[in-house]
């Protein structure tokens, strides 16, 4: 078996053995989702004349991804540098694209399977969702987000040594950005200077691309800008990442 | 010189003035060294004495500030894909692919370096973990945790092992079993640099050792040679009552007389003549005699170098 096969499968068999992890990949955001669903069933949000529904469910899966992206790789690459696993990789013969490709792989699966749970659930009859014509953007848009998101937790994860630093650290970054980048509530009822700050977090880029594809808010130049924000975001972040990546705790 | 004998003369490792520094700390201090091929070779001593920089140096993990090292006539740094196959390390007990059984993890080491699947097994059962193979890696017990990194660092059948405190959290029984693994792959033509605080174990297992006092090397030697010059005594212990204290010491060539654990114990650099005088006070029924091991020469070794500004050292002798 190849070195990049190998750590596909044990890093697959440890996703699916962790259910914390699965809880907080899979069901939370899917608990938000249902809650403000049935909440605001039915209810349209004020200037954009969509459902409030279509709204969340666009929200929820740009941050439920960016989250799990985030979460995920900062918290592996934590452990693996704390147990010695990054000194065993460093050892081995084992090229250094089997690893970073394995791992990309796994956060990729894992953002497809949470958007078509998503969306699944979202498109039941109780809610109601109807995926505007642009969803096929859907694809290459939240495959972005996963890559930008992913570095950004390896930054983190460099930074980190502990996982209640990753944890404090990873939430520090994502809590803030889940309010003023629209997921949560609307971009157009907060004051204007806020909607500015908003352009300068990423996951502003990926709702605003996520909310057009999905719910047919915005134009297609949403998606455009969407996506070249998050290859911006991408090329500084993967730039940081390679310069604090460390092997060990003390180097 | 043919092909062979210049493979044969290369050392598996050469480190030549190698220093590195921490800020105003010198941990490694001008250390030359060479290890042979197929030495069984021991790093000792006392915890920051640098072993660990070294050892790192060695692997390559880190960069000296000045000198050379050569694995298998290599350098290390920086990674070299083409030499690393050649070489196992130990790592710590805790670097396990998490939520893996035993068996599954080191499947996952072994497909790093593109070892096979049967390595795997035969690897599980040489350390005796074949019956923990489906057990997950956070559910094995320390010494079974300790096997698994120790397998993790053989199963691609390399020629130069590092291996550091392998026997720490080990019961006596898997101790001797895990001598047993390690004196085969000597007997293999393997090469392997050992550290441990275990002395016995040094003395059992290793052809040569040095030993390490403040970054420098105080001592390299095989280490029958280091007890044989060592100026430690020897000692003879009587069954207590079986001579007086006074008398013991009046004996020609005794140093020093104390009771310890319900025995007389005489300290001597002339066994022979105090053994006959015993003979000739108390008889020779159920006296043991206690040469000087590599323990002694160490604490020797590794006080002098760290108590120039502690009170004098413990040999004073006292009536």
């Amino acid at each position: 078996m190849s070195a990049y096969a190998a750590l596909t499968a044990a890093g697959c068999r440890a996703q699916v053995r962790d259910r914390t992890t699965l809880f907080f990949t899979f069901a939370f955001p899917l608990l938000f989702l249902v809650v403000f669903g049935l909440i605001f069933k039915g209810q349209a949000v004020e200037e954009s004349g969509l459902t409030y529904l279509s709204y969340t469910a666009a929200g929820v899966l740009s941050w439920g991804v960016a989250n799990a992206a985030v979460f995920g790789s900062a918290f592996t690459l934590m452990q693996w540098r704390a147990d010695d696993i990054l000194r065993l990789i460093r050892m081995s013969p084992a090229p250094l694209s089997a690893v970073i490709g394995s791992r990309y792989v796994i956060a990729l699966v894992v953002g497809a399977v949470q958007s078509l749970l998503f969306v699944g659930v979202a498109m039941l009859p109780v809610f109601g969702l109807e995926p505007a014509s642009g969803w096929p953007w859907l694809v290459p848009v939240l495959a972005l987000g996963v890559t930008t998101f992913l570095l950004l937790g390896v930054i983190v994860g460099s930074l980190a040594d502990t996982p209640e630093s990753v944890a404090a650290v990873a939430n520090f970054l994502m809590l803030p950005m889940a309010f003023l980048s629209g997921s949560f509530f609307p971009l157009e009822s907060m004051p204007e200077w806020l909607r500015n700050v908003s352009l300068a977090m990423p996951l502003r880029y990926l709702n605003d691309a996520v909310s057009h594809a999905l719910a047919g808010r915005g134009d297609s130049s949403d998606v455009l800008v969407g996506c070249a924000g998050l290859l911006a975001f991408a090329v500084v972040f993967g730039a940081v990442a390679a310069k604090t990546f460390r092997w060990t705790r003390s180097s | 010189m043919s092909e062979e004998e210049a493979m044969a003369s290369t050392a598996a490792v050469r480190v030549e003035g190698v220093s590195k520094r921490y800020g105003d700390r010198l941990a490694v201090d001008a250390v030359s060294l060479e290890i042979h091929r197929g030495e069984f070779f021991g790093l000792l001593g006392p915890n920051g004495a640098g072993k660990s920089t070294l050892v790192e140096i060695m692997e390559g993990l880190r960069r000296a500030d000045s000198g050379a090292v050569a694995l298998l006539g290599r350098s290390p740094w920086p990674r070299d894909t083409t030499l690393l196959p050649r070489i196992g390390v130990q790592t710590q007990s805790s670097a396990f692919f998490v939520r893996q059984t035993a068996h599954e993890h080191l499947r996952t080491v072994a497909a790093l370096y593109g070892a096979s699947r049967a390595a795997v097994d035969a690897t599980l059962e040489s350390v005796g973990l074949t019956g923990q193979r489906g057990v997950r890696v956070e559910d094995l017990s320390g010494g079974q945790r300790q096997r698994l990194a120790i397998a993790s660092a053989l199963v691609h059948d390399p020629e130069l092992i590092f291996l550091d405190e392998p026997t720490a959290a080990l019961d006596p029984q898997a101790r001797r079993a895990l001598w047993e693994v390690l004196r085969g792959l000597k007997a293999a033509g393997r090469t392997i640099v050992y550290t441990t605080h275990h002395l016995d174990e040094a003395e059992e297992l290793c052809d040569r050792i040095a030993i390490l006092v403040d970054g420098r090397i105080a001592v390299t030697d095989s280490p029958h040679h280091l007890v044989s010059a060592s100026r430690a005594p020897s000692r003879l212990l009587l069954p207590a009552g079986r001579l007086d204290e006074a008398t013991a010491a009046g004996i020609a060539g005794v140093e020093r007389v104390s009771v310890q654990g319900g025995s007389l114990v005489l300290e001597t650099h002339a066994v022979g003549p105090v053994l006959t005088a015993v003979d000739r006070l108390a008889g020779l029924d159920g006296v043991q005699t206690r040469t000087a091991g590599l323990e002694d020469v160490y604490l020797d070794l590794t006080a002098e170098a760290t108590t120039h500004d502690a009170t004098t050292p413990a040999t004073t002798t006292e009536p």
